[in-house]
This record gives structure tokens, C-alpha cells and sequence, in this order.
């Protein structure tokens, strides 16, 4: 069953276009990742998703009803949690106070022991500046973070983005684990190979445009799907 | 978007429009007041725009400029024979030349405009809002300095006995000169490279826009403009005194500017006339009408009310002003 | 001047600017605009004391009630009128998406209106009141009379600036309110709520105004329609000497400014005293240019472009 469903999605920049008729659906419990060289028009597709940028056309639609307007904060509440391209954790705030900002009401996050089985190091490092952080500590506050709005939907933009192959395994570890729990991910990746090995489907976009789709396990065997990656010129 | 290239079409049709009114002026003389003095505060406005409009910073300085210039002026034309009776500070030298209104105007253009090089030189590192504050901060200085500066200006009080010599013609012409002045400059290469700035900043600086230096420019050439509106409006009233470049005319003239479109000299001309004549009709109202069924008043102050909310209204309604951003021009 | 004397003042000065730089800092954090208006709600305060009236002697109003309940209302109303700029004027043109300048020129003309309509009511002529007489007297202080309102002033701004310090920090809505100021979009897309949580910051920068009020109306016993302008004059220059989007920093800047301001006073030469203002401000002028990005901010200048 379709959790989110996108028709038709264009976003623009003024005179320019980002993404041009996106079609995109995930459904409850699957991990998808939008992969594409940069500039394709993933990370604008994230943010247009989450509410965060205002879609020039098209439909979304979260569990069959239409959110494409509505504004980040009643998506935030109704599931849908968006980790932004470059983490945005809050650096001058503590760790801790990072995760109370994301908090539902009534709820505080020492009560969430997932949270710290997850991510271990978030617990040692609680009452630090979260600006302080390695890379890889960050992505783990930033989903952290996510996590605690109890999403039906996460929306993650690179998470591997300069992260060293511990923290990789660590970050998508958590993503699996968030999938086995019925939790519904839309993941953003650069590079073909990493998503292949995390997703269960991959939409792949090219100037604004999705030029190829399918499952992982028929993309990865499929030689097309590496010349569609680096467009014809580079393939021929 | 950026505004379109100015050009001199838009020059002769704003000076058409002036011609215009000033020939209304004239032939009713009832409006002759309203309109030199919507000249007068367009002169002002668009000294303003030059900077507010090119740069995007909110300037909350410019009645220093507009101070600076008619103090400047009447140290060579105010009250001959008597001047260092009332300015007891003025240098011999000084107190003895008497300059034509149109030369004196041009020294005090001067003066304001070295000030504001300097003044600009530290200021306009700033960014944004910091600078708005800081120019804020500018007024302040100057406006103390200024009432405290008894020897040259005398202080707290008016100096009067200034020549009353601007009518409908010299604020027509005063106006048509500053429109010429500030139109060149916004074709100009300077403004061009100012606006690019004022909509990326970052982009300009790594393209190699010197930022600073040309935002002086903007600055120094607009505190010029405003400073022939203040030696205007001195010789227009035949008196100046320190609180008549204070808060209210940094209000007004701003009100002004962004009623009428911030970032166009057409705005800056059109809210001039537009306050300008609705501030006299209120004022009217203010003093009693008679009319078929009595005398038609409103309660003093309701002006400024009124003020107040046609601003907020524009910037609710219509951010970018009556004009909505567009130069005037016949010949398009 | 004995250096106890002097120090009072300075902190009495710098304790009400502080409270009105914190109030600007507030706003300034979670709208990237400073708010001119936050002087007139201060006048607004002073003015809501006496009963509205064109004739030079004007009967209590707020201040005819007894001193809890004069101190609760006084921050009451000028909270609530805080609140009420925001919901009628700022809201509307926020939502067009508009930008900084925009924003600066809105809370110009809030300021402006708010200055007419009091001006309005009650002529431009200074008008008295005498609010929390119990204050009006010296005591001894080590060693050195100082007045009993300024002591007051400063242990009651301190005690303020811990209370909206402990609120920042300990509450959720203090918490979500400083994500706002780091990061607007990124704090929306954790369900922080825009809407209330910039009109969380008005009412605690309204009620903090509210305090300025009382301390100042106290201290000059004196009503003016413009009387709140230096001080949000102040306000803003604490702010931007401070290190803009810093709120520690607006608060030290308004304590440094109480002290310059307050060291010039006692070190110029009688015959430049009149001149101070032009020495503060070129003094604030020099600093900005020494650090533009503040005095108590290190690292990078915050500001987004």
C-alpha cells in the first residue's frame, strides 16, 4: 500500500526549473532511494515533499490525503520527519536540547532507550555542543532527532555525505532498522552503489527528470542502469 | 527580478510630469504650496532611493544629510550683515562671502557629500541591518553635534532671516537636476554593480565586485541629492532648525519612498506627490471646511495617524509600492 | 565621583538597556528583524498608567492600583500590545515572504503609529505621574547614598534576565524557541510551530518592555510620546555592539553601554556633557568598525546574507 504518493511534482527556482514531473510512490515499510548525479533536483524534491518549498504543480498525497500546501510544521505532525541536506543540527545548542526541541509534547527523549541502542555515542555526549560534533555524530543527531517525531515517513538527504565507512554502516544500520519497524524512508544518495545496496527500490533522476526505476536486486544486473547514472554521452 | 534599466525616457517623462504640475502650480495658485513642496520632498525622496533602492539597506541617516546641506548652504547666504550676529562661531572668512542660492546649494551638496564619504567609509562595512542601525547611530551623532554646535548653527534654537527664494521654478528645477543625477547613476556602470550586489551579495564579491567602494559611491552621490532637498526646503520656509531633520522627516521620507516603490526613482517621486498632497488635504480638513452643511474638521493629529496606516497598509498590500516596481515612461 | 555611585548608575543604566536589547534580541532571533516599535510599547506602557486625556494633568489609571497588582498589569498590557502588533501587522506581511528591509520599515511604521495615536490622546505636552512612591528615597549603601529605585531597577532586571535565562533553557518552549533563532526552517521541520513560537517571543519581548516601563516611570516620574526612542535607540546599538543573534551578548551590550555611557557622563568636561550622545554613538560607531561582528560574539559574524 502506497504511503506517500507524488504525481506530477514540479519545483522552480524563479525562472528555473528543478524538478519536472516527478512520479513517485513508497510504500509502508520500504526503504527508497533517489539517486542522481548532482543537480538532478533530489534534494529539492525532499524539501517540496517535507513541506519545506512550495511545488510549482503536482500532488502529494500521505496516506490518500493531499499535502502538497500545507506547511512543514503540520506535516512534522502528521509523520513526516525531513533530514535536510547538511544535517542542520542545532550547533549552539546542546545535544540534549537538540533532542528536547524535537520532542512531542509530554514526551522527553531519556525515555527512549531505541534512540540510544541506536546510536550509543549520543548518550556519552549529551551535554555537549552539538556544533562540536564529528560529521558522523551529527547525522546521528540529525536522524536521532528525526526519529523522535515518531515518523511514518523519514525523508533523509544524503546521509552518507562525508561520513568515513564506520559511520556509514552505522547510519544505514539504523535505517534498516527503522524500515523492519515499519517505517517508511525516502533516502537520497549520490553514489549508485551505496544505494543499491540499501534500497529496496531506486528512482533515478537526471536534470529534474526521472529517467529509470525498478527494484534494487533488477537495477543492480541491469547495464543500463549505470549508462542512465552517467548519461548517454558517458556511456557510449 | 530587477528593476528595468533606467533610461532617459524615464528622465523626460518624469520631467515632463514635473513641468506638468509645476505649470498647475502656477495657474492655481491655491496648489501652489502643495506642490513646491511635494518638489521639495521628492527632491529628498530621491536622494533616499538612490541609496535604499541600489543598495537594499534601509537608511535611517539620511535627514543628517539632508541637515548637513542646509546648514551648509546657509552659512554663505543667511542673513547678510547679520550673520555673525546670530553664528557669533563663523570664521571672518566665511561670514563675509555671500554666495548666490544656486552656488551655496552646490557647497552645501559638497559638504554633505565629503561627510558622507567619510561616515559611509566606516558604516558601509556593515551588513544589512547592522548598517541600518549604524546609520540610526549616524543620526544621533549628528543631530547632537549639531544642537550643541551653538557658534555655527545656534544650537536648539532657529536660525531665521534666510532667503526665501525657492518657488514653484527653482524646486522644479532643483528636482529635474537631482532626477537627471540620480537616472544617470542608476545607468551607470557603479549602479549596476550595486544592485548586483544588493541581490547576491556573496555572487558579486567572487565575482570581483568591489562592494564597499561602490556602495560609497551610492552613498556619497545620494547624501548629495538629500542634501539639496534640505537647502531647498531652507530657503523654501526662510528658517531651519536642528528638530526639522529629525525623527518626523525620516519617517515621512521613508513612508514616502516605500509608498511609492522603494526600489525605483519613479517611486520615490510618486510618494513624495502622494503624501505630500494627501498630508495638505488632511491638514485642510484639520483646520475646518465649510461646506453646504457646516464646516467639515477632523481632530488634529489624525494626519500622522493616517500616515501611519496608509504605510502599513502599502507594505501589507503592496510591498513594493504604489508604482509596483516599474520605472515610469511615455516612450515605451 | 565615588567609584560605588558610579557603579550604580552604570548598572541601573545598562540593567534597563539590557532588558530592552534582550526584548529586541528576542524577535531578532526567531524574524531576522530588529523592532523599532519596541521603544513606543514602552511609551505605550508609561501612558496606560494615566486615564487618556488632552489636558495637561492626567488622573491614574493603572497606577491608581495597588502595587502588585500596578506592577502585573503594567507588563500585562504592554505584553498583550506586543502580541497584538504581531498578530495584526507583522504576521500579515511575513506570510507575503517579505524580506529584511521590508520587515525594518513595518516595525518603523508600528512605532510611528503607536507614537500618533498616543500623541493623539494626549497632546505632546510632558505629562507627571508617580508611580511606586515607596521607592523614591535614598538609602545607604556601602557607605554612599544611592537611590532606592535604582537598586530596585538592578535587582529586579538581574532577576528577570535569570528568569527569561532559566526559561531559555530549562522549558520546551524556551528550548524550541533558541532552535527558531539558530535555524527557522529546520526547527519548522521538527514540528516546531512557527506562528506561536515567534508570538512566544513578542509576548516575553512585550512583557519585558513592560518591566522597562515601571523601572523608567519610576525612576523620572515623567510621561513623553517619544520617551521610549532612546531607550530603544540603545536597545538596538546594545544588540548590534553585542554580536547580532547573540541574546548573552545584546545583554552585555546593554550593560556596556549603561557603562559608557554612565563613564562619559562623569569623565567629559562639563562643557562637552551636553555632546554625550554624539561621543556614545561615535564610540558605538568606532566599535563596529573594530568588530563588526559584534564585541562579545567570537568566531565568524552570524548574520545571514
Amino acid at each position: 500500500m502506497n504511503l506517500l504518493s507524488v504525481k506530477g511534482l514540479s519545483v522552480r527556482y524563479g525562472p528555473i526549473i528543478a524538478v519536472r514531473h516527478l512520479d513517485l510512490d513508497v510504500d509502508v515499510g520500504e526503504i527508497v532511494c533517489l539517486v542522481g548525479p548532482n543537480g538532478a533536483g533530489k534534494s529539492s524534491s525532499t524539501l517540496a515533499i517535507a513541506g519545506a518549498l512550495l511545488p510549482s504543480a503536482g500532488t502529494i498525497h500521505l496516506d490518500g490525503k493531499d499535502i502538497a500546501r500545507q506547511p512543514a510544521e503540520r506535516l512534522a505532525m502528521a509523520g513526516v520527519s525531513l533530514v535536510p541536506e547538511g544535517r542542520r543540527i542545532f550547533g549552539r545548542m546542546t545535544v540534549q536540547d537538540n533532542l528536547i526541541a524535537a520532542c512531542l509534547p509530554g514526551r522527553r527523549p531519556f525515555d527512549d532507550p531505541e534512540i540510544f541502542s541506536l546510536f550509543p555515542i549520543l548518550r556519552e555526549r549529551m551535554g555537549q555542543f552539538a556544533g562540536l560534533l564529528s560529521g558522523g555524530e551529527q547525522q546521528q543527531l540529525a536522524i536521532a532527532r528525526a526519529m523522535l517525531r515518531k515518523p511514518r515517513l523519514m525523508i533523509v538527504d544524503e546521509p552518507s555525505l562525508g561520513l568515513s565507512p564506520r559511520f556509514v554502516d552505522i547510519v544505514f544500520g539504523a535505517l534498516r532498522q527503522l524500515r523492519n519497524q515499519g517505517v517508511s524512508l525516502l533516502v537520497v544518495e549520490q553514489s549508485a552503489r551505496r544505494a543499491l545496496g540499501l534500497a529496496d527500490r531506486i528512482y533515478l533522476m537526471r536534470s529534474g527528470e526521472v529517467v529509470m526505476t525498478g527494484r534494487s536486486g533488477s537495477l543492480a544486473q541491469d547495464p543500463e542502469f549505470e549508462a542512465a547514472y552517467f548519461g548517454k554521452e558517458a556511456a557510449r | 527580478m530587477k528593476s528595468p534599466p533606467p533610461t532617459a525616457g524615464t528622465f523626460v517623462s518624469l520631467a515632463i510630469v514635473v513641468i506638468a504640475l509645476a505649470g498647475l502650480g502656477y495657474l492655481m495658485p491655491g496648489l501652489s504650496r502643495t506642490v513646491i513642496e511635494s518638489f521639495i520632498y521628492a527632491t529628498l525622496v530621491v536622494g533616499l532611493g538612490v541609496f535604499v533602492g541600489n543598495t537594499g539597506i534601509v537608511s535611517f541617516g539620511h535627514a543628517s544629510f539632508a541637515m548637513i546641506g542646509a546648514y551648509g548652504a546657509a552659512w554663505f547666504t543667511c542673513c547678510e550683515g547679520m550673520r555673525q550676529v546670530f553664528l557669533p562661531g563663523l570664521p571672518d572668512i566665511i561670514a563675509a562671502i555671500n554666495l548666490p542660492l544656486p552656488v551655496a546649494a552646490l557647497v552645501g551638496m559638497g559638504i554633505a557629500a565629503v561627510v558622507a564619504m567619510f561616515a559611509g567609509a566606516v558604516l558601509l562595512r556593515l551588513n544589512g541591518v547592522a548598517a541600518s542601525i549604524g546609520l540610526l547611530s549616524f543620526l544621533f551623532m549628528v543631530k547632537t553635534i549639531y544642537e550643541n554646535w551653538d557658534g555655527w548653527t545656534s544650537g536648539q534654537s532657529s536660525l531665521v532671516g534666510l532667503p526665501m527664494e525657492v518657488g514653484i521654478a527653482q524646486a522644479a528645477a532643483g528636482l529635474i537636476f537631482v532626477l537627471c543625477l540620480a537616472l544617470i547613476y542608476q545607468g551607470s556602470a557603479s549602479g549596476l554593480l550595486v544592485r548586483a550586489a544588493r541581490e547576491d551579495e556573496v555572487a558579486s564579491r567572487s565575482a570581483g565586485v568591489r562592494v564597499w567602494r561602490e556602495r560609497l559611491i551610492c552613498f556619497t552621490l545620494s547624501a548629495a541629492i538629500t542634501a539639496l532637498g534640505g537647502v531647498m526646503f531652507a530657503h523654501y520656509l526662510g528658517s531651519i532648525s536642528v528638530v526639522q531633520f529629525w525623527l518626523d522627516l525620516t519617517f515621512l521620507t521613508l513612508a514616502m519612498l516605500v509608498v511609492g516603490g522603494r526600489n525605483t526613482i519613479t517611486g520615490a517621486v510618486v510618494g513624495a506627490l502622494v503624501i505630500t498632497s494627501l498630508r495638505d488635504g488632511l491638514r485642510t480638513l484639520e483646520n475646518g471646511v465649510p461646506t453646504p452643511f457646516g464646516i467639515a474638521e477632523i481632530p488634529e493629529g489624525v494626519q500622522e495617524i493616517a500616515l501611519a496606516l496608509l504605510l502599513l497598509v502599502v507594505l501589507v498590500a503592496r510591498p513594493r509600492g504604489i508604482t509596483g516596481g516599474r520605472e515610469f515612461n511615455f516612450f515605451r | 565621583m565615588n567609584l560605588v555611585q558610579l557603579l550604580v548608575d552604570s548598572l541601573a543604566l545598562g540593567s534597563q538597556y539590557s532588558l530592552v536589547a534582550l526584548g529586541i534580541g528576542l524577535i531578532f532571533g526567531v524574524m531576522r528583524m530588529i523592532n523599532f516599535a519596541q521603544g513606543d510599547l514602552i511609551t505605550f506602557g508609561a501612558y496606560m498608567l494615566v486615564v487618556p486625556t488632552v489636558s495637561d494633568v492626567a488622573p491614574p489609571m493603572i497606577a491608581a492600583l495597588p502595587t502588585p497588582l500596578l506592577i502585573a498589569a503594567t507588563i500585562a498590557v504592554v505584553a498583550l500590545a506586543a502580541l497584538l502588533t504581531e498578530r495584526l501587522a507583522f504576521r500579515s506581511v511575513r506570510r507575503k515572504g517579505a524580506d529584511g528591509p521590508t520587515l525594518l520599515i513595518t516595525s518603523f511604521a508600528i512605532g510611528y503609529f503607536i507614537q500618533s495615536v498616543i500623541l493623539f490622546l494626549n497632546t505632546g505636552r510632558p505629562k507627571s505621574v508617580s508611580i511606586l512612591p515607596e521607592l523614591s528615597q535614598q538609602i545607604v549603601f556601602a557607605g554612599v547614598r544611592v537611590a532606592l529605585v535604582d537598586l530596585v531597577t538592578i535587582i529586579a532586571s538581574l532577576g528577570l534576565l535569570l528568569t527569561v535565562g532559566l526559561f531559555l533553557n530549562r522549558t520546551r518552549g524556551g528550548i524550541a524557541l533558541r532552535a527558531a533563532a539558530e535555524d527557522f526552517l529546520m526547527a519548522r521541520l521538527i514540528g516546531v510551530k512557527a506562528d506561536r513560537v515567534i508570538a512566544v517571543a513578542f509576548l516575553v519581548s512585550g512583557a519585558l518592555a513592560g518591566a522597562v516601563t515601571l523601572m523608567f516611570v519610576a525612576k523620572t516620574g515623567v510621561l513623553d510620546f517619544r520617551m521610549g526612542v532612546p531607550l530603544a535607540i540603545a536597545g538596538f546599538v546594545a544588540t548590534v555592539i553585542g554580536g547580532m543573534g547573540s541574546l548573552t551578548g545584546a545583554v552585555l551590550g546593554g550593560f556596556a553601554l549603561g557603562l559608557a555611557s554612565t563613564l562619559l557622563q562623569s569623565l567629559l568636561p562639563p562643557d562637552l556633557r551636553p555632546a554625550r550622545d554624539a561621543f556614545l554613538y561615535g564610540l558605538v560607531i568606532l566599535v563596529l568598525l573594530v568588530r563588526p561582528q559584534g564585541l562579545f560574539v567570537f568566531g565568524p559574524g552570524r548574520e545571514r546574507v
